[in-house]
């Protein structure tokens, strides 16, 4: 198996090399042939990969205990949920499903785009299957996943293995590397279609007509995976915190702000001809930010709690990136007058101004995140002593940040494009602006004196606002024009214009994820040691240990405490906290217990027995608002798959002036909404 | 037999192994100087202060070192000084205002300046003047078109 797996893995690699000669070649020469041929060698490439990716999951879930990686990631008492989820819980296992992952995307790419794209596709295939061949050098000959124990010639097969780490066992865990890696592997797609409109001297927009929905849905991918990974922590950890600014986290979030600026950027491309120079290097950027992190995962770069293992794959991404954006870079100034402006900005207070302030405030909350990722390493080799930046500087430089960005969601989709009157400010933004500073004087009466908190109330409040009346002035009007029911014709609103509204609906996921965050300001926690029957309160609940309970199973031995829960002498509830111990890596992991409402989370952690008697170290906490973040998802994601469903209505616009010369977007040709 | 040895490791893991009752070091005054020390343990990105890892094998000491400071009489400022003199810089959970530190501070928000800065060079090399002037169309005709959207605007919203 070991063998069979190997070979698909070389045949692969030498296939990929053949696709991105091929199609260069093919591409340069314009041979139809080569160019036949390498989309079929892409085609190739996948089911090579998926061979080696099938064979390493069945060693997985039959327990090759040959293979080392199978040895040291999986076991016999392991769910078979987790035993799958092995194939990406190491650091082998991982690239092998990142160049599988890619292959996929490469085949539908090449499937779907082959014909509308004839001119683009060799380069964009030749960039999918450059990034392809960088993998399989290092599935092939440094991490290959295949290796077997052996002492000489001997091979050894151990009787079982140490299992995947038991903070990974967790449902979430099985699906939020994939989730992540979908969104990061994606970004390849936007990339090379960018690129290979530069290399193909392809005037106008078409690459970014191709990969919107790429772009929009591998964004969604990388949002479920992030906020998945949020979920996680906060069910797993034992701390009840969602995100805790370690390196790996922000290594995900780094891609998915410049994507967000990219989404956004790309509607002054679409509509005015403006930031195209700009687009590209927010899809490049992107694309280098994901190879990056992935880069920080596996490298040791910087310590980080998810990091898979110290090694010297570090180098391998690092000479990667240093080509491919000296590649990209190059080709940009090369191909400078394909890219020239076909509009002008018109007024300050404008769309356009609004999207230029929403780009530089993303790109600068990505900065403070990359800055302080990589600060403890510049210090050190700058300075020789390493400083640390944890979540107290990250909070502080990025929630000033967040919240102007917060502001602009309210503001940017309601100011015109071209130029706004202050009649049309005034309309759209008085009683939002009233409602803000009500709320905020009436939070200030009842007692909250956080800034922040204050702040960010009243903005959610503004942008709730300017979204709902959005919706409800549109809604009005197609019910009285159409002699609709509100909700056909608050259906039928957003059927119009999809991405518009789908847009707006995803504003106020983030307005509601806001709230979220927000509630984090009032967090209360009380650590106790507490006997059976005693009481204790957090809050206003009352908890008392009734039961301490014990178990096990083939995989982990267990404690449980019934905690009664009261409020105001009355029993709400019994939440039972869990300590594990798994029995083969000798771990041990919290299971908290949650009490999830939409006002507040009581949350308690088994931290230990008590030190005398018969009884518990309880960590108790109180997460106000916690739950809108996880609300707030849900409409994010509906409101993305909203923005994917094609319009009913196709608006075109007009671009204002057109200044380019011969190599500029031909006048007729329309942006589609 | 099997079932025992587990439920006694994990007895052992979730009590016995506190040799020293990490009760005695959860207190205000230890947490408020524990929220400026990075917990080091390797296992988490938490502050000293709030790290959950009851008997964390970085923060428990901390905690027992800032007790013992904090009877000795010394403030805050010395406890954390301390801490620097014993692990270096690495401990502060967040860079100095000063020396290299205050580069790590300075730097987003230097990025947002420039980023004003280039916004306001990209509006100078865009802005179209000649639209900021006079329409070219006469005011008849902008005043037809005007009362044309002003009746269309008003019957939609009917």
């Amino acid at each position: 198996m070991e063998n069979l797996g190997s070979l698909a893995l070389l045949l692969a690699f030498s296939v990929s090399i053949f696709a991105l000669l091929a199609s260069v070649v093919g591409g340069l020469r314009k041979n139809g042939f080569l160019l036949a041929a390498s989309q079929r060698a892409v085609y190739g490439v996948w089911s090579l990969i998926t061979l080696a990716s099938a064979l390493l999951v069945y060693a997985l879930v039959n327990g090759d205990y040959r293979l080392q990686y199978v040895a040291l990631h999986a076991n016999t008492a392991m769910p078979v949920m987790y035993k799958i989820a092995a194939w990406w819980g190491g650091q082998e296992g991982s690239l092998l499903f990142w160049s599988w992952i890619l292959a996929t995307y490469s085949f539908v790419v090449v499937l779907t785009n082959r014909k509308p794209y004839r001119p683009m596709m060799p380069w964009v295939t030749a960039i999918l299957m450059a990034t392809q061949v960088f993998f399989l050098i290092l599935n092939c000959f440094v991490v290959p996943p295949f290796n077997v124990w052996a002492i000489g010639k001997g091979i050894i097969n151990l009787p079982d293995g140490q299992g995947l780490n038991p903070l990974l066992q967790y449902w979430t865990m099985a699906i939020h590397p994939p989730m992540l890696y979908l969104g990061y592997v994606g970004f390849v797609v936007p990339f090379a279609f960018a690129v290979g409109s530069l290399i193909a001297r392809m005037p106008g927009d078409e690459w970014i007509h191709t990969t919107r929905r790429w772009t929009l849905v591998t964004w969604l991918f990388q949002t479920i995976g992030i906020t998945l990974g949020m979920g996680w922590a906060y069910s797993v950890l034992g701390w009840g915190g969602y995100w805790g600014w370690d390196p790996v986290e922000n290594a995900s979030l780094l891609p998915w702000i410049t994507a967000t600026a990219f989404l956004h950027s790309v509607m002054m491309q679409e509509k005015k001809g403006m930031m195209k120079i700009w687009n590209i290097v927010l899809v490049s950027g992107t694309f280098f930010l994901c190879i990056f992190g992935t880069m920080l995962t596996r490298s040791g770069l910087v310590q980080s709690v998810h990091a898979f293992a110290v090694s010297s794959i570090g180098n391998y991404f690092a000479t990667f990136i240093a080509i491919g954006i000296a590649g990209t870079v190059w080709l940009i100034l090369d191909r400078m007058e394909y890219l020239k402006t076909e509009s002008h900005l018109e007024s300050v207070v404008s769309r356009e101004s609004s999207f230029l302030f929403n780009n530089l405030f993303l790109l600068a909350s990505c900065f403070a995140v990359l800055w302080g990722t990589l600060f403890p390493v510049i210090s050190e080799a700058v300075n020789g002593e390493k400083i640390s930046v944890d979540a107290p500087f990250f909070n502080r430089v990025n929630i000033p940040i967040g919240l102007f960005l917060l502001f602009l969601t309210g503001v940017g989709p309601l100011v015109a494009w071209r130029r706004s009157t202050v009649d049309s400010l005034k309309r759209n933004f008085l009683w939002p602006a009233i409602a803000m500073l009500g709320l905020m004087v009436g939070l200030y009466g009842a007692g909250v004196r956080n800034g922040y908190a204050l702040m960010s109330f009243g903005l959610c409040l503004f942008v709730g606002a300017t979204i709902l009346s959005e919706f409800y002035k549109g809604t009005v009007a197609i019910a009285a024009k159409e002699s609709m029911s509100f909700i056909n014709a608050f259906v039928e609103l957003t059927h119009r214009n999809t991405r518009r509204y789908g847009g707006y609906i995803v504003h106020m996921g983030i307005v509601l994820m806001f709230i979220g965050f927000t509630g984090a300001a009032f967090n209360r926690d009380a650590t106790v040691e507490v006997q059976m029957g005693k009481t204790f309160n957090i809050g206003r609940y009352e908890l008392k240990i009734t039961e301490l309970k014990d178990g096990e199973n083939d995989n982990y031995a267990w404690m449980k405490a019934a905690v009664d829960i009261s409020v105001g002498g009355e029993k709400i509830g019994t939440l039972e906290p869990e300590r594990r111990l798994y029995k083969v890596s000798r771990q041990g992991t919290s299971e908290v217990a949650i009490r999830r409402r939409l006002n507040e989370d009581l949350y308690l952690n088994f931290a230990a027995m008590a030190q005398q008697g018969q009884g518990a170290i309880i960590q108790a906490y109180v997460f106000p608002l916690v739950s809108w973040i996880w609300v707030g998802f849900w409409v994010v994601l509906i409101g993305t798959l909203i923005c994917l469903v094609p319009s009913k209505i196709k608006y075109s616009y007009a671009r204002t002036q057109v200044v380019a010369t011969g190599v500029a977007a031909k006048p007729e040709q329309h942006a589609q909404a | 037999m099997r079932r025992l040895r587990s439920i006694a490791l994990l007895a052992l893991l979730t009590g016995l192994s506190l040799a020293q009752n990490p009760m005695e070091f959860i207190s205000p005054e230890i947490k408020r100087v524990g929220m400026k020390l990075a917990c080091l343990c390797g296992s988490c990105r938490n502050t000293v202060g709030d790290c959950a890892m009851i008997a964390c094998g970085y923060s428990l000491p901390a905690r027992q070192k800032i007790k013992r400071l904090q009877m000795m009489g010394s403030s805050d400022a010395n406890v954390v000084a301390k801490f620097i003199k014993d692990d270096g810089l690495k401990v502060l959970a967040e860079p100095q205002t000063q020396g290299f530190g205050l580069l790590g501070w300075i730097m987003p928000g230097l990025m947002v300046t420039l980023g004003l800065i280039a916004i306001g060079v990209y509006w100078k090399r865009f802005r179209n003047p000649e639209v900021a002037a006079a329409p070219k169309v006469d005011a008849a005709t902008v005043e037809q078109y005007e009362s044309r959207a002003a009746a269309e605007l008003e019957n939609l919203e009917k």
